[in-house]
């Protein structure tokens, strides 16, 4: 899903502290976003099934609806909007929890008002770089027989099979398909894609690599696209490497 | 691991082993038994095959019962007095007898033992694992206050305000304050009723009286919030409870109830009281958002916050109903609630006992900590 140009800057706060939820929309709108901001879970995906935003800035213990869900539920609609969790709970099992429910970054309360506003500014870049990145010409990456439709977040393997992308498989495939040919590091895809200390390790990234060369090599055990460089990171040959 | 549970899992091993040990005892002393009587037999046969060789030999029979008294002789023929065979008999089965009853009394002393240290076990344990619950829970209900609070400080350090915003952030913080306090005290409370330390009182209130203290105290926000409330109370109606307690039952009852009419746009909340079937009812109506009817007994429980109609606001610390149930329970009386579903209202039933007054339900002040504050009460809706 797209995100209107008109739209970037906008974020959904959902918060069903009222004073919170106050605080945090005076505060991005002091800094120039433009925001909404509704108290459930559910009133959070009707909002979001008629309207589009840059962000979300999702509490995780919502009436209704709680943020996990709001955030899978997204995602099972083929919706990439980022999604920033804020929560009291902190404990890293819950981080997993939110990440793996599709979350882009996680908070925990109390916060300072500072990295709120940072992970909210790296965030919005990150999906207007990939954006602006999958505009026009770059909309579309074709490489050994594979086609993939950066704006769609869709793509057609080698052997004619059609693939949902995640969002992250996708910007981790955009940030390769910048600089073809070239070793990009671990730690690159991971500031690139991710930002700050989200995961724990770069492992992550291995993951994600497993995951593409899945969908788009034709052996994954002897890739011919993307190349692992032992002890620094991945390039990726759009030609592919006999 | 704490030395005391370190203690309780040595005693229960020893118990054990103790008990295994004695089950051991038992059979070597049954086998020990059987063994000495076959021994026994033995012995006798050889007298009595020493009498036949006698008797054989051409020794008189009276000779032979001098020599072996155990012995009888019929018709040159040595048998084994029965008085013999049933001795030995009777001694073994007694000797049997002993060790059942011994090791029986010891094996159930011990499994006594073990039934008791591992319920001691178990009850810590289930202990152990509510209090990391609640205070994984009462730091989760810190931490939105907190961060609110922070965050209204961040905002004030950090961007130039106009008076009006200035004084609107810091309304909020002492809001949040407020709320914080108010849970301390909510959490107090909570936890002396838990253990029955709360030292009540028994005696005649007029609950038309008491009605009307709560909703005057409650009258401002009622107003502001469009609330019509209002009481049809049987005039001289009576309850026996502490006049402390049932304010802060009927003060968290009519708060709630607030909670629950605010985000609908506002709404009536009608106490009724009543006596019924030799008790006394008083109800709390109210034209809220309600709660689904599974939700009922949840709503009773600590830190349970409902939010069936997705309430604009919620400060309730999940303890205010709690705290009714509780304190109705240590009055002699009862709670519940109803509702025919979210956006539906709901209604709690109060019903004491009607009963002669009693000076105490505390009959040792010294074990009480005091009486109840007359904190404000949570919102449990919302």
């Amino acid at each position: 899903m797209t995100v209107p140009a008109e739209h970037a800057r906008r974020i959904l706060v959902v918060e069903d502290d009222p004073h919170l939820a106050a605080g945090v929309v005076e505060n991005l709108r002091a800094e120039g976003y433009e925001v909404a901001a509704v108290a459930d879970g559910r009133r959070a995906l009707e909002w979001l099934q008629g309207g589009s935003c840059g962000l979300v800035v999702l509490d995780v213990m919502l009436p209704e609806v709680d943020g996990f869900t709001v955030c899978r539920t997204l995602r099972e609609r083929g919706d990439n909007t980022p999604v920033l969790f804020l929560t009291a709970r902190g404990d890293p099992a819950d981080r997993v929890r939110g990440l793996e429910a599709g979350g882009d970054d996680y908070l925990a309360k109390p916060f300072h008002l500072r990295e709120l506003l940072l992970r909210v500014r790296a965030i919005l870049r990150r999906w207007e770089w990939y954006q602006s990145a999958s505009a026009a010409d770059g909309a579309v990456l074709r490489f050994g027989g594979n086609e993939v439709d950066f704006r769609a977040f869709r793509a057609r393997s080698w052997n004619g099979g059609a693939q949902e992308l995640t969002e992250k498989e996708a910007m981790i495939l955009k940030v390769l398909a910048e600089r073809p040919g070239e070793i990009v590091s671990r730690e690159d895809l991971l500031e690139r894609v991710w930002g700050y200390d989200v995961f724990p390790s770069t492992r992550t990234v291995d993951n994600f690599i497993l995951r593409l060369r899945k969908r788009f090599e034709r052996d994954p055990a002897n890739p011919r696209h993307f190349l692992t460089v032992w002890g620094v990171g991945y390039r990726f040959m759009t030609e592919g490497e006999s | 691991m704490k030395a005391p549970r370190l203690f309780q899992l040595t005693a229960l091993a020893l118990v054990l082993v103790s008990a295994v040990e004695v089950g051991w005892w038992l059979l070597d002393q049954h086998r020990f038994a059987v063994d000495k009587v076959r021994e026994m037999h033995e012995v006798y046969a050889q007298q009595v095959g020493a009498a036949q060789a006698l008797l054989d030999a051409g020794t008189s029979a009276a000779r032979v019962h001098v020599l072996l008294p155990d012995v009888i002789v019929t018709n040159k023929q040595a048998t084994l007095s029965p008085d013999v065979d049933r001795q030995l008999l009777a001694e073994e089965h007694r000797h049997i007898a002993q060790y059942v009853w011994e090791g029986s009394f010891f094996i159930i002393a011990l499994a006594a033992c073990i039934a008791v240290i591992a319920r001691a076990l178990r009850a810590e344990a289930r202990v152990i694992q509510e209090q990391e619950s609640f205070l994984a829970l009462v730091s989760h209900q810190f931490k939105t206050p907190l961060a609110s609070l922070q965050l209204s400080l961040e905002t004030m350090a950090m961007r130039p305000l106009s008076p009006e915003h200035l004084r609107a952030l810091i309304d909020r913080m002492l809001a949040d304050l407020a709320r914080m306090v108010s849970m301390v005290t909510q959490i107090l409370e909570s936890m002396r009723l838990e253990r029955g330390r709360i030292d009540l009182r028994s005696e005649p209130v007029d609950l038309e009286g008491a009605v009307a203290r709560v909703a005057a105290g409650c009258a401002e926000r009622a107003a502001k919030d469009r609330i019509a409330v209002s009481a049809d109370i049987e005039p001289g109606l009576q309850v026996m409870a502490d006049p402390l307690a049932l304010d802060v039952i009927l003060r968290n009852l009519l708060e709630n109830a607030l909670a629950a009419v605010a985000p609908v746009g506002g709404g009536n909340i009608v106490f009724t009281g009543r006596r019924a079937r030799g008790e006394v009812e008083l109800s709390v109506r109210d034209s809220g958002i309600g709660f689904r009817p599974g939700d009922a007994a949840r709503l009773f429980q600590k830190f349970t916050r409902l939010h069936p109609g997705g309430g604009g606001s919620h400060f309730g610390t999940g303890l205010g109903l709690y705290i009714v149930k509780r304190l109705m329970q240590l009055a002699g009386g009862r709670v519940s609630a109803q509702s025919a579903g979210v956006g539906q209202g709901s209604t709690f039933v109060l019903t004491w006992p009607m009963g002669e007054p009693h000076p105490s339900a505390s009959p040792d002040p010294s074990e009480s900590i005091g009486p109840l504050s007359r904190q404000p009460a949570p919102r449990e809706h919302s």
